[in-house]
């Protein structure tokens, strides 16, 4: 018989007719039309990635960050400025002088006194009363020595001073009386004993000191001793103006003060008030300050101001001691709960944040967590749960055990005290959410490692693999090309369905805030807002987004998991 | 159908021993052994095949096994080609596997359902350097059609098969590696009748065309009748009778085959059986019966079967049987 004829006549025989059948099919492909076909499954694919666009992408396209407190002006009547009767003595020195606090405190002291001289830093000064609240402070200058020749003064001048007529028996005179202190020629002059001489002494001016606080415009400098002197003299003799430093200034009179005009307007105002802001850093303008003035001076509560072309309301409150100025202020306020708007579409949550754009953070970092934590247990799992499964005996043994040991902790106490004992090292809020992947991802991998024994246990005994061996090949073969293979589908459907379990485990410990920490936004610590039953009821937007997101996303993975796992397995179908 | 006048063997058993630890405690102590085989002797000449057959648990698939080295034996020799192939290292071994194959009995699960049955069927020779890139398509193509398959079948995964056309895949894999010698595990029992009959004359056309060695291990004895040229008839681990296949089929001699032999269906109606009826289940493996295994079934029973293991007896040239009954 001619082998060749029989050959065909047996393959035409046994071949079954299958030539119709076109498609063919691989077992991924397949799994893939039943997925598609699912529609569970393909709504959970939907609600997926949704999250991951609206987490990754909204996030990118999302101008604000997770962390950005948005604040608004809302207008209210806020304390501006406070005015008191000042109390102290102000200081104006002459050009190239300065005084000393020493000086001025020795100058208070002498002042309450009604001193006419006092010494401070080895320096002895004189004081001239100029009015009412209104001083001189003089140096002493060496003017002259007197002696006396044969019972008769004799004055010689010092370093060009020239003496005055009626000076020696001014001195005369005063030594007499026992003053130390007398005039001539319009002139003070002081003595003091030295020996047989008596050394003289005049005063030259070095600070003129008053009781009225000069309000100047904003960043101009001080004034100047002769604008002060001048001003003073002018004000208590009742002149309508006077002149400093070539300039003529004018005076617009109230009780106790007065506004200076010069050639530009308003220069100065003098005044018994101390006028100081209420928020450091706020700069009150001089047109201020003289209405302030006025209005105390006229005893009336309230004016007005044309400032940047709007007419703002002043109030004064008689307080203690003082007044208190109130206006209409914009104020720079956090914008804590505000209500669903154009610019914030779930509003702003308790911090003042955008519960929108915290939600696409928390997403990611919720999302994140799941992946990472998924990706150590299927590590760690893959490997222990391998090594058991294929090598058996006692390593499967010391494995298995260990799985037990792991599975005997109680995670939620084990996690509350790491989540404490990371509060207790003061962990960075990014860096915590490393840690707590770890954590999850540490206690959560025997569930994996017992199912991958378990396939490869089972795989291992197939005889299939028993036919790897026969025909000969190499282990890594073996283990990657026909164990490994088997046992992704059920690896796949574990870590979907795991991923909803871990995001919902880091919800809870976020809300119960050992999970991911202010100002890190995560699904879970959004929520946490509920713990006041006033926020819970009255700012729904701030929570209820996130508890929606977390049931939606953990849904979809489940669902998607549910249809993997009917994909791969079509017996499994009730 | 044979080539009688070749006289080389191929394989050859002596005094096989596979014992099976049954572990338990906490320690995980060996208490016991199951006996799976218990000193199995035969030789297998180039282009022969051999029957092996026996209830289920008897042991005749772990022979088949342990003679491909696909677990470790607890005795004896596996002498193929003259070399023991149980000593070799991994090396030699693999290079030794191409030539010894098997094909198991469920084409269901001896086929990976994540390859395709091009790369099941051409993955070994590629790996083993059989076929080269020009050749190999042509080499799987080849073997594909000789089974029965059509080359468009290589894309295919196993789930799209038959159980027939799997089994055809399951003998396609193991023929590509060119082997010399095939370990037949019950390969038609999971099949039914018509399929039964192709696989059977596919696998015997298939050892004239390349002169394959068959061990055939199988209970169904019209199978192992139609096939072989010698048949052992094993009974708890032990070849109890063995010969060439018009021997023991024409004149079986151990009460076992016989009663074996008498449960062959004949199908005439006509024809008043007179049959063997074995009373009991076959006894454990762990524990067997003292002296002839087969005493506490046996119609023939003595009072030495009872005490005495029986040592083998030949009764024609190649026919030996181990009973107490051809011992005087």
């Amino acid at each position: 018989m001619d082998p060749n004829q029989e050959n065909q006549h047996m393959s035409a025989s046994v071949a079954l007719d299958d030539e119709q059948r076109i498609r063919v099919l691989s077992p991924g492909m397949l799994v893939f039309k039943r997925f598609v076909r699912n529609k569970l499954a393909i709504t959970g694919a939907v609600i997926v990635i949704f999250m991951f666009a609206f987490s990754f992408i909204g996030g990118l396209v999302n101008p604000h960050g997770q962390t950005e407190v948005f604040r608004h002006y809302q207008p209210f009547v806020k304390e501006y400025a406070a005015a008191a009767f000042t109390d102290q003595y102000r200081f104006t020195p002459v050009p190239g002088r300065t005084l000393s606090q020493n000086t001025q405190n020795a100058f208070n002291v002498a002042a309450a006194r009604n001193a006419e001289s006092f010494s401070a830093d080895g320096e002895t000064f004189m004081i001239e009363v100029m009015g009412e609240d209104f001083y001189l402070i003089e140096e002493l200058v060496p003017f002259a020595k007197v002696t006396s020749v044969r019972g008769q003064l004799v004055a010689s001048p010092l370093d060009g001073h020239t003496i005055p007529d009626g000076f020696t028996s001014a001195i005369d005179s005063a030594i007499k009386a026992g003053r130390e202190l007398f005039e001539a020629g319009g002139d003070k002059y002081a003595y003091i004993i030295d020996g047989r001489e008596y050394a003289v002494f005049t005063g030259t001016p070095v600070c003129v000191v008053v009781k009225k606080v000069f309000d100047l415009p904003p960043d101009s400098p001080a004034l100047s001793y002769h604008f002060v002197m001048n001003a003073m003299l002018a004000f208590q003799g009742g002149d309508p103006s006077f002149e400093a430093e070539g300039q003529t200034y004018t005076f617009d009179r109230n009780d106790g003060g007065a506004e200076i005009y010069g050639q530009d307007g308003l220069v100065a105002v003098m005044s018994p008030l101390a006028i100081k802001e209420y928020q450091p850093g706020e700069v009150m303008t001089l047109e201020f300050k003289a209405a302030v003035a006025e209005a105390i001076a006229e005893g009336t509560r309230y004016f007005e101001l044309i400032e940047d072309g709007e007419v703002v309301e002043y109030t004064l409150e008689d307080q203690p001691n003082q007044w208190v100025i109130r206006k209409e202020m914009d104020t720079y306020l956090i914008k804590t709960y505000g209500p669903p708007s154009l610019e914030h579409w779930l509003g702003t949550d308790a911090n003042g944040m955008d519960v929108l754009t915290r939600l696409m953070y928390g997403g990611r970092i919720s999302i994140t967590i799941g992946f990472v934590v998924v990706l150590i247990e299927m590590f760690i799992g893959i490997i222990l749960g391998g090594i058991a499964g294929y090598f058996g005996k006692w390593v499967d043994n010391l494995i298995m055990r260990i799985v037990d040991i792991f599975n005997c902790i109680p995670t939620f106490p084990l996690y509350i005290i790491l989540g404490a004992s990371l509060d207790q090292f003061g962990v960075d809020p990014t860096l915590r959410i490393y840690y707590l992947m770890l954590i999850i991802g540490l206690l959560g991998w025997p569930g994996i490692a017992r199912m991958v024994r378990g396939q490869i246990l089972s795989l291992r005994e197939q005889e299939f693999m028993v036919a790897a061996e026969a025909t000969g090949l190499r282990v890594p073969r073996r283990i990657f090309r026909h164990l490994i293979p088997n046992v992704i589908p059920q690896l796949i459907v574990i870590s979907t369905m795991t991923l909803g379990g871990i995001i919902i485990t880091e919800a809870t410990l976020s809300f119960l805030g050992l999970g991911v920490r202010y100002p890190l936004a995560s699904w879970g610590n959004m929520v946490t807002n509920v713990n006041d039953p006033y926020i819970m009821i009255t700012y729904l937007n701030t929570w209820v987004p996130a508890g929606m997101l977390i049931l939606i996303t953990v849904l979809g993975f489940n669902f998607i998991g549910d249809g993997l796992r009917d994909a791969f397995d079509p017996k499994m179908k009730r | 159908m044979t080539e009688q006048g070749n006289s080389d063997v191929i394989l050859e058993v002596k005094d096989l021993k596979k014992y099976f630890p049954i572990k338990a405690g906490l320690l995980q102590r060996t208490v016991a052994q199951v006996k799976a085989v218990d000193g199995v002797n035969f030789s297998l000449r180039k282009g022969s095949t051999m029957g092996l057959v026996g209830e289920s648990g008897c042991g005749k698939t772990t022979v088949g096994r342990t003679v491909l080295r696909l677990h470790g034996k607890t005795g004896g020799d596996i002498l193929f080609h003259g070399q023991e192939v149980h000593t070799l290292d991994k090396k030699t071994l693999r290079s030794l596997r191409p030539r010894m194959q098997i094909i198991f009995q469920d084409p269901y699960s001896s086929l990976s359902p994540r390859l395709p049955v091009g790369e099941i069927i051409g993955e070994a020779p590629r790996e083993h350097g059989i076929t080269n890139k020009d050749n190999h398509n042509r080499h799987i193509d080849k073997i594909m059609s000789d089974c029965g398959l059509q080359p468009y079948h290589k894309d295919r995964y196993p789930h799209e098969f038959s159980g027939g056309q799997r089994q055809r895949i399951c003998i396609a894999r193991a023929l590509a590696l060119n082997p010399e010698f095939v370990v037949c595990d019950e390969p038609v029992s999971a099949l039914d009748v018509s399929i039964q009959a192709q696989i059977i004359n596919l696998l015997m056309d298939l050892q004239k065309e390349y002169g394959l060695t068959y061990l055939f291990i199988s209970h169904d004895l019209s199978v192992v009748e139609h096939i072989s040229d010698t048949v052992g008839v094993m009974y708890l681990g032990n070849i109890v009778e063995y010969g060439s296949k018009e021997d023991i089929f024409k004149s079986p001699y151990h009460p076992y085959t016989r009663a074996l032999f008498s449960a062959i269906p004949i199908p005439d109606p006509t024809v008043k059986m007179n049959r063997v009826i074995l009373e009991g289940d076959i006894p454990s493996p762990a524990n067997p019966p003292s002296g002839c295994k087969f005493h506490t079934r046996c119609r023939d029973c003595m009072e030495k079967c009872k005490t005495e293991e029986p040592v083998p007896v030949e009764m024609a040239p190649g026919h030996t049987v181990v009973c107490h009954l051809y011992n005087s």
